[in-house]
């Protein structure tokens, strides 16, 4: 690029520009390591996934009916070991 | 190619099924061109990187969403970095701009690395000018000349007709041009 000279039509100088365009604005090759390395991280779950599973309602009532009921177990078998223990100490 | 038309078509309605072996292929096959199109609207190789993965991601996320209206899916990919790079652009305007010599040279297909080594003065100036058009126009010029696409095919992408890319494309040199005069430029002939 030098100091302008009209030496050019309009046309030739759009002509003139779009070669220069495409001179420069080329396609460009990312290394392996670029991409190797984006491959890792959209195959993680990123942060809007996990909110994502936490806002469905429906799975977290599962998993929360799911360890209510399992404490629930936990309970009423300690609660019964506990009565049969007690029980045979009595005797 | 209409044989790979039809198999994306499979491999996106397995994607979104949430196959992601299926999404993995559709990654192979686009990442390059929207790492190409992110790189040229940020001017840097972090930002390229950053920005592609969420695109990704963000695609990843909404695949299932996807219908296919007549837009391509690679239209599709390109609207989800076109937001995230404005995006980008919104929150880094109060900050300092990048200087473009800081713009990491990446090897251009099909050139000899020693080549890219040595970027002209001339490229500066015209990567200099272009990242200051209005970023429809910058859009255009990228989809245009580094993923060599159609006028039709960007107007998919920007949501305009053929004709009102073929003008803006026209209005765009046009500007370009008045620039180059107004910074007393001469492009001369390679």
């Amino acid at each position: 690029m030098t100091k302008r000279k009209k030496t050019h039509t309009p046309e030739e100088d759009i002509q003139l520009l779009e070669a220069h365009l495409a001179g420069t604005l080329k396609p460009v090759t990312p290394s392996r390591e670029v991409i190797q390395r984006l491959r890792g991280r959209i195959q993680m779950p990123n942060r809007e996934e996990i909110t994502l599973r936490l806002t469905d309602w429906r799975r977290l009532f599962i998993v929360f009916g799911g360890v209510v009921s399992g404490m629930l177990l936990l309970i009423t078998l300690a609660r019964a070991f506990y009565y049969l223990t007690g029980r045979k100490d009595m005797m | 190619m209409p044989e790979l038309e039809y198999n994306e078509e499979e491999i996106l309605a397995r994607a979104s099924q949430g196959d992601r072996d299926s999404f993995g292929q559709l990654y192979e096959r686009y990442v390059e061109r929207i790492f190409n199109y992110v790189y040229y609207r940020t001017g840097n190789t972090h930002d390229a990187e950053d920005l592609t993965a969420r695109v990704f991601q963000r695609a990843m996320n909404h695949i299932k969403n996807y219908t296919d209206r007549g837009v391509p899916f690679s239209a599709w990919l390109y609207r989800i970095a076109h937001n995230l790079v404005a995006n980008w652009h919104r929150d880094r305007s109060r900050k300092q701009e990048i200087p473009l010599d800081d713009l990491p040279i990446l090897p251009a297909r099909g050139d000899h690395p020693e080549k890219n080594l040595v970027r002209s003065q001339e490229q500066d100036a015209l990567l200099r000018m272009i990242r200051k058009l209005p970023s429809e126009r910058q859009n255009l010029l990228i989809l245009k000349f580094v993923e060599n696409m159609s006028n039709a095919e960007i107007g998919s992408i920007m949501g305009r007709s053929e004709g009102a890319v073929k003008s803006l494309y026209h209005r765009t040199l046009l500007a370009l041009r008045d620039q180059l005069e107004d910074q007393n430029l001469n492009l001369e002939g390679e």
